[in-house]
């Protein structure tokens, strides 16, 4: 009994709990996500944004979340049901999926494997099946052309994303996200990877299909795309993959390029539960300043046509990627700085 | 023949012609208020002013006749400025109550203003205000509103020959008065109202109903007489909200009857407005199929001897052409459209039409009447008889009691010793009629209409011959009619055929059992008092003495709801226009007979109205002819032997309640208590009761 | 020397990042959202709102049933019949505005020759049913019941521009 308790179900219920840890904030910050949009939205344009419910509308996340679940689920009868249903449930687990490998602090983490980037790569590329599926399942042209357009969309900028994540690779001389994080003591890679960063960055946008390339939801042409056939809690299950990805790209960016949970300087004040506090506040701190300019982003900027996008992907970007990590692979043979364990 | 210039045009226009006729002639419009073409000059609103070459002063154009040589400016500025200057002063004490005047959109002192007038007025002193007339019930007053321009007045002393209206006082004072308070004793009274320029005299049964752009205008016929009335129908929605007259020379002119005019707000009463059976003695509602099943089963299991058919007084050539054919095919001989018996002779049809026509009165010199008072009988004939005599040289005498006529009438008798002693030459008023150029003779129906009244036609058909009235170029013999199916019915032999009984007959074989089905096409004025264990059937528009008596009723299509032609008393044919539809479950009547036929199994050949018109015109080719005469051919009618001397009936009684339609109008009953039925004799006036 | 400075800007992302700057700017701007059912923004006096019907201030309606402004409405919203009161007068029987089809362009108030058909200041007058917003004469005269001291107002002020 006893190794039975020590040997599985105690590091059961700690990896649960690790789990439960992540999980409920990252809910929670999807959900404020979505008040924070509109209220960013809102205040660029020189309105207020949600303000009714509760004070300053900060119960608005909790009102449409109750709205949803109380909502019918309305499944097309022409409809692959099975699929139908799968799709947002794939796309959400996806989206929390990812987050097993991201470092919060040096050892914070649900689950330090030596790949983790490569993890983190796999798993967003899986993302694009919860949308061809549900495309694919609901049976409605102008959900299939959402499918299609997000799809192609995806896997066009995956490839530039691939070769950032190469430099980076290179420059940190691992796969584990905690020692790309520790690599970057001497300098952020946001400084000598400057155009990387800026295509990471614009990549990221691309891949979750946020403005300016929210294409797949076009509503002006298709209604809104992949997700046009569901409602209530299917729909909202897509709407926390949403946001979630973007979240996650967020993370991404602050541990590829913005030194994760570093200070400035490595300034490290405190030692002890304090310094984590502090590395978390960084980290956090770096997350939700990417978030903003997410938001800051779609503000500013209409949609793109469709070729433009096309363009932008492979005729900017890849080349671009491509010059910069043969440089980048050349600076550092001839300079020596090849990182090396 | 004078030479004149009218803006800048020269034209040549007949000796005595006024400046305003010239000008009109010439195209140019003058405006005007108290000029009226077929009233007498009075030549008091000024509008009309123009300048005219070496005339000081600007000419009233409608009372200055034309001089060779003169030059006419209608557009000067002297004329102009003239026109101006009247229409402030007409509008210093014209109220600026346009909003609730009913006159307003179709009011000459509106669009005058508008065109002619000035755009402000200096006048700051109070208005003129003058207490309202009660002119009756049929003539709202606002006299506030009036103009002086006397039209009114001119047309009740010259066209309607009562002398009831007046002025008085002068200038500012004077006011348009029946000096007496009292209703218009006239059956014409109500043209006053489409005369009047100005919204002073008003229809008071249509008051503030309606504002003529509203209005949907049917041209249609009237069938409230004999006479045939060109009229427009104002419909708004379903409704009928009132009948104007429309010009036609030869018939009405631009006048209309009282009657004709005001009748149609019993449109809406007492309707038939969906099928009925009698079940115990109770009329309960069925669908029409059941009740044309019910009557054609009835049809299949009677005789046809014993099936017969009268047509009403209301009742369309087509509807009595679809209903001959019926009945007809099945074998039925009884048909007659003489509901009153009158013994007039389908065979010729110079028996029994206006030969004369209408518009020919006014080439006769001499007139006899004969059993007709056409004042109650054909207003307009006798506002015909009117403009004769105002133009001099006209000779009436009359046979038949007391009648009180707009023109002096020599009365020879109550009745047929009257007629004998003519027809023999003992009469000294025979010398009158002998000696006319062109003599004629009126024979109404209270002289036909009696057992003796095929004599009474034969005898005015002798004293005609006798008398020269009938020649080549002129024929002085004449039926008036009352009912405006009368001459279609005749026209189409809807009579007896052989071996069939007429109306009195039918009526009698329906109280011993000879007759067992009765066919009604609305038929109200016979007695069906007593028609034994008959199987009646109605079809009409209203519930009146017919429906009150039917086994079934099948409802019809009033007048106003139906395309169907009608045949004036002239045997003129006229199209009458459907204005609105029937209501509730009626039909139009011919449709009701073609369903009928189908559910008797003897299919009617016709789908529609066209192919109807066109087999009918096929058979009888006079009702090709719209709105046009046909000549009929003298031929012999009527029969020998002296004429009963019993004096003679008008057939009229009560002027405004002769049909369905009118005995069930309010405004006809408010007029026929008023007057107690005679609007020649005394009204009562305001101050009574 | 224009082309690479054109090429240069694209290059560094300038126009994009002046408009980020825009966007920025404008986020620390006073909103201008007016709090709706708690704060109302001005209204004109020729504010064309819900209709009504006046009355002259001995309790008189005004409307004299001319049919002006039936006879103007583009839209055919207005519905009036007439006929002569007890008095003598002429009155409606009936005056009926089809809101749902009113296209608050007012006309009718302009035609209305005694000023008894006006549109209010009010606009709050949404309804569940399409049946609500079939007014009759009752109706509108109990909006201008309601109304009058606004309308009144708003009518003195717009009358020097009239």
């Amino acid at each position: 009994m006893a190794e039975f308790w020590h040997g599985y179900l105690l590091p059961l219920l700690i990896t649960i709990g690790e789990i439960l840890c992540v999980v409920v904030p990252l809910l929670v910050a999807i959900a404020y996500y979505t008040y924070a949009e509109r209220k960013v939205l809102a205040y660029s344009q020189l309105r207020k944004g949600p303000n009714v419910v509760g004070p300053l509308g900060l119960l608005q996340p909790i009102a449409d979340a109750i709205k949803m679940l109380f909502k019918e689920t309305i499944v097309p009868s022409s409809a692959n049901r099975v699929l139908f249903i799968a799709a947002p449930i794939v796309s959400t687990a996806l989206a929390l999926v990812a987050w097993a490998v991201i470092p919060f602090d040096t050892g914070v983490v649900i689950s330090n494997i030596n790949v983790g980037i490569l993890y983190l790569f796999a798993i967003s590329s899986l993302g694009v099946y919860g949308i061809i599926i549900a495309g694919w399942a609901s049976n409605s042209r102008y959900a299939f052309l959402g499918a299609l357009r997000s799809a192609a969309q995806m896997v066009s900028y995956e490839v530039s994303i691939g070769f950032v994540l190469v430099t980076v690779l290179l420059c940190a001389g691992s796969l584990n996200l905690t020692d790309i994080v520790m690599a970057q003591r001497t300098v952020w890679f946001f400084i000598p990877l400057f155009p990387m960063f800026v295509v990471f960055f614009i990549s990221g946008l691309a891949e979750t299909n946020r403005a300016p390339f929210d294409l797949p939801e076009g509503e002006s042409e298709i209604v809104a795309g992949f997700h046009v056939e569901y409602s209530a809690m299917t729909w909202l299950l897509f709407f926390m993959a949403e946001y979630g990805n973007m979240i996650l790209v967020s993370a991404m960016t602050t541990i590829l390029f913005l030194g994760g949970w570093l200070a400035p300087f490595n300034i490290e004040p405190f030692s002890g539960f304090l310094g984590h506090v502090w590395a978390l506040l960084w980290l956090l701190g770096k997350i939700l300043f990417v978030m903003f300019c997410i938001l800051w982003v779609r503000a500013t900027f209409p949609r793109f046509r469709y070729d433009q996008l096309m363009r932008l992907g492979w005729k900017v970007f890849l080349p671009l990627s491509l010059f910069w990590l043969v440089l980048t692979a050349g600076v550092l043979v001839a300079t020596g700085w090849v990182p090396s364990h | 023949m004078p030479k004149v210039t009218i803006d800048g045009t020269e034209l040549e226009v007949a000796p005595g012609t006024t400046i305003l006729q010239a000008c009109q002639q010439a195209g140019v419009e003058i405006p005007h208020f108290c000029y009226h073409e077929r009233l007498q000059i009075a030549g008091n609103c000024r509008m009309c002013l123009v300048e005219v070459e070496r005339s000081p002063k600007p000419v009233a154009s409608c009372a200055m006749p034309v001089a060779d040589g003169n030059v006419i400016l209608t557009q000067s500025e002297k004329a102009r400025k003239a026109r101006h200057g009247v229409m402030e002063m007409l509008l210093l004490n014209h109220p600026l109550d346009c909003p609730i005047c009913d006159q307003g959109g179709e009011c000459d002192l509106q669009d005058q203003a508008m065109a002619y007038g000035f755009d402000r007025g200096r006048f700051d002193e109070g208005k003129r205000a003058v207490r309202d007339k009660d002119f009756g019930p049929l003539v709202a007053t606002s006299m506030n509103r009036c103009i002086h321009c006397t039209r009114c007045i001119r047309f009740l002393n010259e066209i309607a020959g009562v002398e009831e209206l007046g002025a008085t006082g002068r200038g500012e004072a004077m006011e348009i008065t029946t000096y007496v308070e009292r209703a218009l004793g006239s059956e014409l009274s109500a043209n006053i109202v489409d005369l009047c320029p100005v919204g002073a005299l008003t229809s008071k049964p249509y008051a503030f109903v309606a504002r003529p752009w509203e209005l949907r205008k049917t041209e249609s016929v009237d069938v409230l007489d004999a006479v045939g009335s060109n009229i427009r129908i104002d419909a708004r929605g379903d409704q009928v909200l009132r009948v104007l007259p429309r010009l036609n020379e030869d018939v009405n002119e631009e006048w209309l009857s009282d009657k004709s005019r005001f009748a149609v707000d019993g449109l809406v009463h007492r309707r038939l407005d969906r099928p009925y059976i009698r079940r115990g003695g109770r009329l309960v509602e069925v669908e029409w199929s059941e009740a044309l099943d019910l009557v054609a089963d009835r049809m299949k299991a009677t005789p046809p001897e014993r099936i017969a058919a009268i047509a009403g007084d209301l009742c369309d050539a087509e509807t009595m052409f679809a209903a001959k054919e019926l009945l007809q095919g099945l074998g039925a001989q009884s048909l007659d459209c003489r509901q009153d018996g009158a013994r007039l002779d389908s065979a010729c049809r110079a028996g029994y039409l206006f030969n004369t026509t209408i518009a020919g009165i006014e080439r006769a010199d001499a007139c006899l009447l004969i059993g007709t008072n056409p004042r109650r009988e054909a207003a307009l004939v006798n506002a015909r008889l009117r403009k004769r005599y105002l133009m001099g040289g006209f000779r009436v005498a009359a046979i038949g009691p007391e009648l009180n006529l707009t023109y002096p009438a020599e009365m020879l008798g109550d009745g047929g010793d009257a007629l004998n002693a003519l027809v023999e030459g003992n009469h000294p008023c025979g010398e009158i009629l002998r000696n006319a150029k062109a003599p004629m003779l009126i024979l109404g129906q209270g002289a036909l209409r009696r057992p003796d009244g095929d004599r009474v036609l034969g005898a005015a058909r002798a004293l005609a011959e006798a008398c020269g009235m009938i020649r080549d170029d002129w024929n002085g013999f004449n039926v008036l009619h009352v009912a405006a199916a009368r001459v279609g019915g005749l026209e189409l032999g809807f009579v007896p055929g052989p071996g069939g009984s007429g109306t009195a007959a039918i009526l009698a074989g329906c109280k011993s059992g000879a007759t067992e089905l009765l066919y009604l096409l609305g038929a109200d004025e016979c007695d069906l008092g007593n028609t034994g264990g008959a199987f009646v059937i109605y079809q009409g528009h209203h519930g009146d003495r017919g429906a009150a008596r039917a086994d079934v009723i099948l409802p019809g299509a009033a007048y106003t709801e139906k395309d169907a032609s009608w045949v004036n008393t002239e045997g003129r044919v006229q199209p009458g226009r459907r204005a609105t539809f029937p209501p509730g479950e009626a039909r139009e009547d011919w449709t009701i007979l073609r369903a009928l036929s189908g559910a008797l199994g003897r299919t009617l050949p016709y789908d529609s109205l066209p192919e109807l018109r066109a087999r009918m015109r096929a058979a009888h080719p006079g009702f090709a002819h719209i709105d046009a005469i046909v000549p009929a051919a003298w031929g012999p009618f009527g029969a020998a032997g002296p004429v009963d001397p019993a004096p003679f009936t008008y057939p009229v009684d009560d002027y405004y309640r002769t049909d369905p339609i009118s005995r069930a109008s309010p405004t006809m009953a408010k007029c026929s208590q008023l007057f107690g039925g005679h609007p020649d004799a005394a009204p009562r006036t305001g101050t009574h009761g | 020397m224009n082309a690479l400075s054109r090429r240069a800007r694209s290059l560094l992302l300038w126009e994009l990042l002046a408009g980020m700057a825009l966007t920025l700017r404008y986020m620390f701007r006073r909103p201008v959202t007016v709090n709706y059912p708690y704060e109302k923004g001005p209204l004109s006096p020729r504010f064309r709102g819900e209709h009504a019907l006046r009355r002259y201030p001995n309790g008189e309606e005004r409307c004299i049933a001319c049919k002006l402004c039936e006879a103007i409405c583009p839209a055919l919203a207005i519905t009036i019949e007439a006929e002569p009161r007890d008095d003598g007068s002429r009155r409606t029987t009936r005056y009926d505005i089809d809101m749902t089809k009113c296209i608050y362009c007012g006309y009718c108030q302009e035609a209305c020759p005694v000023d008894a058909i006006v549109e209010g200041p009010n606009f709050e007058f949404a309804a569940e049913t399409r049946e609500e917003l079939f007014y009759d004469k009752e109706k509108l005269l109990a909006n201008g019941d309601r109304w009058e001291a606004e309308i009144a107002k708003a009518l003195s002020l717009a009358a020097p521009y009239r």
